[in-house]
Formats: C-alpha cells, structure tokens, sequence
C-alpha cells in the first residue's frame, strides 16, 4: 500500500488533515478480528484468537525496521507481562519480505524465539489488517479495552533511542489502566517508524 | 626468507596503504531544526512552492526516491521551488546523512532533525503518522496543498510540485 499511498492519502489529507488520516479512530472496534493468520508456530490464528478477558494489544512491528528493533525488548517485556494480567496480546508484520528479506517468515520464527515472545508474532500476508487498522508504520501499537473498543493507538513510549530517558511510558500506562479496568491516560501518540511495505 | 613479524609488519602496512578512504564530503553539513525551525524554513517568504521531504539513511524507500526528489527540485528551482530535506537520523548519524547526501550530489543547505520525536511529528503536521518518507508540498503562501507517506516517483512529484507552483496566484 505503501506503493499506493502517494495516489490515495494526498486526495484525502490535502483536503481534511486530521490527526493521521485513515487510522483507526478511537472507540473503533477491533477491524479484522476474524482473519487468520499465520503464527510463527505454523499454525492459523485470528486477533479474536488472543482477545483477553481485561483488553486485547495488537503490535504491527516487523524484523528490519530499526525503530522496531529498538522497542522491540521493550515490546517483548509488556507483551510478555501483562498477558498474565489478561491482556491479549499479538505481535503482526504486515511487511512484504520481497522488499525486506529480513521481514521474512523464517526470519520471524527466529526472532520470536530469540527474543522469547512468549505471544504470537503473526503473517499478515495480503497486509489487509493493517489496512483495515490504518496501521502506516512500525512498531505502532493498538490497545482495545475488554469490550473491544480502541482505547490506545501510538507508540511504545517517548524514546525508541535511550531507553532510559524515557519520560512517557505510553503503552505500559495504557496496558495498566486496561488491566485495571480504567481510563487510559493518553490515548493517541506518534512516533518516528518506517512506513509498513505494504504487499501490492 | 622474511622474518614473520617483519612480514607481518609489511603485510599490515599494505593493507593500510590499500584501504579506501571515504571520498570528503561535498554536501552541506545538515543544519539541526526542531520543527518551529523546519515550519520558519517553510514559511520564509521568497518562494512559489516548498517541497519538503523527511528522510533518513536507515530507510530503504527514502534512498530509492532521493534521485526522483532532487530531479523534481533541480527542474523547478528556477520556477522558485523550495526544497528542504529534513534528515531523521538518529543523534550521533549526522556523518552518514552527510555521506549520502555527498553521494546524492547536494549541493543546498539540508537540515537534521532536532529534539524529540513525538514533539518532532506534533509539531510538522498533525496528518502525519511519523513513518518515513514523509513528504509536504506547500504553495508559495505557506498552505499545504498536498501531504503522502510512503514512496513517490518522479511523475507523481512533478505533478504535484505543478499544482503547488500554479496555485501561487490564488489568494
């Protein structure tokens, strides 16, 4: 889509620029829950697959991307977490891997393994989820509440480079409140990503 | 029969001797701007169009467009195109920005962006996502007439670059 892009976001951003145009709005239920997807343990499986009881993390995030290797122990560790606190959670590379080797399936596995996912890291193989999503880089996080509706959607925290100066821990303090069933404190942030390659 | 380490030595020395410097850099030294910098850049009077492009050299789809980029700003610059290339390297990267545009033959002022990221995005467009490249067409009054994330060719910029130039007598 990526490819795409420069012929269908100009019509629409030049005429209303809003806050990132096209991303899922918050308050939107979960688009594509139903889609499988294959997980890096071969087998199919749907966002309604990992849906958890107090909130569902959806992360599109992929291999190559340096913004996405920065967060990605950052990633990992919440993911890792507040699973057992019962927050669904599931890791998708929209990334077409002719663009990005490194993007590849196996190339997942490894990485899921490495880095010790202990969540799916899941093939969106057309990218028609993170279309659906109005996901446009990587890593960028989507939180939805235990009814399914969009409460957080940005990024990780405030400092992909230093880690230790980060002041805003956007994603973890959105992971707390919907685990406690509370109001998120910030609901939309951006970052610096690479835009998804999307698979034409 | 050669001493080892007198071998040694000359082997060592012919490898210094034969490793290829890096040619000098011809480009600019970007220029840090936070984005008021960047945006006072964009509305400093004197131009028909600005076309502005976030890049940066970890991004394989901003390399792949930079020879359609600067055709684009080399074609229109006499027809008063602005371009600002906004490098989104990492602190501490600014040599290897250099080096590129170096290699890109550039031969105007570029910038590097400064402070933090989130503030960065907020702070160019809010219909920006953050993902790169990123690119912003404004007329010659400041108003952004077109804005795209991703990739972009020589014809799809030429038009665009177009439309912003033709719209510098609209009031």
């Amino acid at each position: 889509m990526i490819r795409k892009l420069p012929f269908v976001l100009p019509l629409v951003l030049a005429v209303a620029p809003l806050a990132h145009a096209g991303a899922l709005a918050i308050g939107s239920a979960i688009p594509s829950a139903d889609v499988k997807m294959k997980n890096v343990d071969g087998k199919e499986m749907s966002i309604a697959d990992v849906k958890g009881t107090a909130g569902t993390l959806v992360v599109f995030t992929c291999n190559h991307c340096p913004f996405a290797k920065m967060w990605e122990s950052r990633i990992v560790e919440l993911g890792n977490a507040y699973q057992s606190k019962g927050i669904g959670v599931v890791a998708v590379n929209a990334n077409d891997p002719t663009v990005a080797a490194e993007d590849g399936y196996d190339q997942m596995v490894s990485r899921a393994k490495e880095k010790g996912f202990s969540f799916p890291y899941v093939v969106d193989s057309t990218s028609a989820v993170a279309k659906a999503f109005g996901a446009a880089r990587t890593p960028e996080a989507f939180l939805f509440d235990k009814d399914g509706k969009l409460v957080y959607h940005g990024a990780v925290d405030d400092n992909g480079q230093e880690p230790e100066k980060v002041e805003n821990a956007y994603l973890k303090n959105a992971l707390e409140a919907v685990a406690g069933g509370k109001a998120v404190p910030v609901a939309e942030t951006k970052s610096i990503g690479c835009g998804i390659k999307f698979r034409s | 029969m050669l001493p080892v380490s007198l071998a040694l030595t000359l082997l060592l020395a012919g490898s210094v001797r034969y490793a290829p410097d890096p040619p000098p850099p011809t480009a600019p030294a970007p220029t840090p701007a936070d984005a008021a910098a960047v945006k006072a850049e964009i509305a400093k009077p004197g131009a028909s169009a600005v076309l502005v492009n976030v890049w940066a050299t970890w991004c394989m789809p901003c390399q792949e467009e930079f020879p359609d980029l600067l055709h684009v700003a080399r074609e229109f610059k006499d027809k008063g195109l602005r371009t600002l290339l906004v490098s989104a390297d990492f602190p501490g990267m600014e040599i290897e920005a250099r080096q590129f545009l170096s290699r890109q033959k550039v031969d105007f002022a570029t910038f590097i962006k400064a402070g933090k990221d989130e503030e960065f995005v907020n702070g160019i467009h809010d219909a920006w996502s953050g993902a790169l490249p990123a690119t912003f067409v404004y007329d010659g009054q400041g108003r952004l007439v077109r804005f795209w994330e991703g990739k972009a060719s020589y014809p799809f910029l030429k038009q665009r670059v177009e439309e912003a130039l033709a719209r510098k007598e609209t009031p």
